[in-house]
């Protein structure tokens, strides 16, 4: 009797499998932890990962985390879209301070964890690197707890306004850091300046492209919510594959593409975003996947500079927006609590670091790990913070946190 | 002595107070930054004042006391363009009309003020519902049986009001079928409706004392009438309208107000007429629901009409007070879009009809009462 039929054992589970098991680990994760702690759900998702990651159970073994990283870039590029779609150029051009404030986020937040980890004797270079990607405050973390909580006001707007500056400052510091690193690893010099030259200007060409063909489609489709849904996770995800074969950046192309279906909606065409809850699925899958690939073991052999990086980057951004908050309209009490919003790191700055320590392994090793170490920390605590800070500001729907 | 004293206030004065929203630019949903906004206006020099109200989302602008249309409409102007310059530095826009029309009540949030709590607490889910937002046009009185006379001559014009006012096709999401579907949720106030016939002031001071002693009010505020007294002021308070997208219109109507108050206290064209209290809950229906396009039963004529013609015929007979006040144009304009059929309510059912989404539909109300020019396209 041939029993051919049966599968080998044990069985080979394949992507779809491995989707579900995300999706319900982040979800029993993140039930778990909001009724048992009361924390932000993120942090349950992000727990889930930690749980099934090569770190702890293993479930996930490095190489999936690989496979499944085309998951956390259409991720990502939904959430760093959907980020460039609150940038509203008009109230920039209103309220000047307030993109003053913004920039001297990203650049303070810069120059103090920089002077942090050249005292801790890192090299100029690799120190600007990693302070370049620890300027960017996580954007999904800042959009998902804002959508857990239906928070709405000032610090709320601010804090996704300013991420996104942030993200996009960050990502530019990076990108023009690249020649450098090329020229410390002896490449050519035309490579070195024309390689930042084409990812931003592919990127912004990319989105641009793909934004006015979101806006032409969107009036052709006309305002039916259902359509122009279908419509946007279509032109997110071609623009996320696009950046991706054409080794662009998929978050520059994606916040692009944001930015410029909002501001250059001209006729009106685009009804307001709202992803619900397909759009919730890659949010979970995101986080569990970044839980997933966190890293502790280090933590302790360069728990020194982690710290002096999260308090550098902290004290960055505090002492601009004290500085620049007032002029901008936040009234001091908010711009503390902006502070603690704005610290979230996550999949964004793994993403960062991944990339760059691919092109020059140089990266990898011990700044690398002070950086991922840090987003460990801060992808756990981080959420917790932005929670705090929404709930503190009297921005957070009471009914939306028990629900 | 009378309870309610009823300071005198001579000289056809009025004052307009309007509840706006606030909304979002990135949905144009309702926001809850007033109170921002509203430490933000505290700086700015402004002839009236800016103060909260029921809910986080909205706020209410109160004009200084005025005689004449022009000096109304220009302060209104002012506090408009400072109201909508400071929402603009937090990122939000404003808007008239009677109603949002697609929020969820249920996340509304009380403005944390404790009148605002004790209302809450009182009404429940009321008071939420209350998300509404009206215009109250103020005319003073030189005393309280003037107040008295005035306020049962002024309820047979009700309709008028509401219709000429009428900004809340939308509630919650749907197109009521209703001008005005903000009134439906005032009338489930239990202290909704209107004054009770009383001859004079001092009748209705023992009415007041009389409903005190129940312990169904604690104050005047409490009764939540179409027009009610408002004693401390020396003014009758009409509370019926919507309030309307643009300031234009709300100095308009109540240029109107004055207008027919200055007719019915100097001619006193009539007695006052119980019969005006049993037709009205019809009128008011028929205002609300079919806007200029309804019905009006004349309780001093027994006869039934388009209430269209009577707006007309009103300011027709008006016209020599307001000349007399300065409104003469003003009036004629009004009546000119009553003939050509204009109302706010058909303006945003347009836009909607034009834009298919509510969410656009705010977004050109809130340019609308910027003052932005409409562009053609939605």
């Amino acid at each position: 009797m041939s029993l051919g039929f049966l599968p080998q054992l044990p069985p080979v589970f394949g992507q779809p499998a491995l989707v579900g098991a995300l999706l319900l680990a982040g979800l029993l994760g993140g039930e778990i932890v909001r009724r048992t702690l009361g924390l932000p759900r993120i942090t349950g998702y992000v727990l889930a990962g930690v749980l099934l990651g090569p770190q702890v159970s293993g479930f996930l073994a490095p190489g999936a985390l690989l496979e499944a990283r085309v998951l956390i870039d259409v991720s990502l590029g939904l959430i760093v879209f959907e980020l460039g779609h609150r940038l509203d150029f008009q109230w920039l051009q209103r309220n000047r301070w307030l993109f003053a404030a913004a920039i001297a986020e990203s650049v303070l937040c810069f120059a103090l964890v920089m002077l942090a980890l050249l005292a801790f004797g890192f090299q100029p270079l690799l120190a600007a690197t990693a302070a370049a990607i620890g300027t960017a405050t996580s954007p999904a973390v800042v959009l998902l707890v804002a959508h857990e909580l239906r928070a709405a006001g000032q610090v709320t707007e601010r804090m996704l306004l300013f991420t996104a500056v942030n993200s996009v400052v960050a990502y530019v510091a990076l990108t023009l850091l690249l020649p450098f690193l090329h020229l410390e690893h002896a490449t050519s010099w035309h490579e070195a300046i024309l390689h930042p030259v084409y990812i931003l200007a592919g990127s912004a060409l990319v989105g641009f492209v793909a934004s006015l063909t979101l806006l032409w489609l969107a009036g052709w489709v006309r305002k039916r919510e259902d359509r122009q849904f279908i419509l946007l996770i279509a032109l997110v995800v071609l623009a996320v594959g696009a950046a991706r074969s054409l080794n662009l950046s998929v978050v520059v192309t994606l916040i692009t593409l944001g930015m410029l279906a909002r501001n250059f909606d001209y006729e009106h065409v685009l009804l307001p975003l709202r992803f619900g809850y397909g759009g919730q699925l890659f949010f979970v899958i995101l986080f569990v996947l970044t839980g997933a690939s966190l890293e502790f073991d280090a933590l302790p052999a360069v728990a020194g500079a982690v710290l002096a990086f999260i308090v550098a980057r902290f004290l960055g951004k505090g002492l601009a927006l004290a500085t620049f908050g007032r002029m901008s309209g936040v009234r001091p009490a908010n711009a503390a609590l902006l502070t603690l919003a704005l610290m979230p790191m996550s999949g964004l700055a793994v993403v960062m670091v991944l990339d760059t320590a691919a092109m020059y392994p140089a990266f990898g090793g011990e700044l690398a790990a002070v950086v991922l170490s840090a987003v460990a920390v801060l992808e756990i605590l981080g959420p917790i913070a932005t929670q705090i800070a929404l709930q503190r500001a009297g921005e957070a729907d009471p009914a939306a946190g028990s629900a | 002595m009378a309870t309610l004293e009823f300071t005198a206030s001579p000289g056809h004065t009025l004052g307009v107070e309007l509840e706006l929203q606030l909304v979002q630019s990135h949905d144009f949903d309702l926001a809850r930054d007033a109170a921002e906004l509203l430490a933000r206006l505290e700086k700015v020099r402004l002839p009236g004042a800016v103060k909260p109200e029921i809910t986080e989302s909205m706020i209410e602008l109160n004009t200084s006391v005025h005689t004449r249309h022009d000096a109304l409409s220009a302060e209104l102007g002012q506090m408009r363009d400072a109201v909508v310059k400071e929402a603009g530095m937090l990122n939000l826009r404003v808007c008239g009309g009677g109603t949002h029309p697609f929020h969820s009540w249920t996340a509304r949030r009380i403005f944390p003020t404790e009148r605002f709590r004790h209302i809450l607490d009182r009404y429940g889910y009321l008071a939420k519902q209350f998300t509404v937002f009206g215009q109250h046009i103020h005319l003073g009185c030189a005393d309280g049986d003037a107040a008295v006379y005035l306020v049962h001559m002024m309820t047979r014009y009700v309709p008028h009001f509401i219709a000429l006012s009428a900004a809340s096709p939308f509630y919650q999401g749907e197109d009521t079928s209703f001008h005005s579907s903000r009134l439906t949720a005032v009338n489930a106030f239990p202290l909704a409706g209107h004054m009770p016939f009383v001859a004079d002031w001092a009748e209705f001071n023992e009415y007041f004392d009389k409903m005190r002693a129940f312990g169904v009010v604690e104050s005047m505020k409490d009764f939540y009438w179409d027009i009610r007294p408002k004693p401390e002021f020396g003014t009758i308070e009409i509370r019926v309208c919507d309030t309307p997208l643009t300031v234009a219109r709300a100095a308009a109507l109540a240029a109107y107000a004055q207008a027919l108050a200055k007719w019915l206290l100097e001619e006193r064209p009539r007695p006052a007429l119980r019969a005006v209290y049993l037709v009205n809950a019809f009128n008011r229906f028929e205002a609300a629901r079919f806007g200029l396009r309804g019905q009006l039963i004349d309780p001093f004529e027994e006869r039934k009409r388009p209430l269209a013609d009577d707006v007309l015929d009103a300011l027709a007979v008006v016209a020599p007070h307001a000349e007399a006040l300065g409104s003469a144009e003003v009036l004629a304009g009004l009546a000119a879009e009553v003939r050509r059929g204009y109302s706010d309510a058909d303006w945003l059912r347009e836009r909607f009809a034009a834009n298919r989404s509510l969410a656009h539909t705010v977004r050109e109300s809130a340019a609308l009462w910027a003052g932005d020019k409409p562009r053609d396209s939605g």
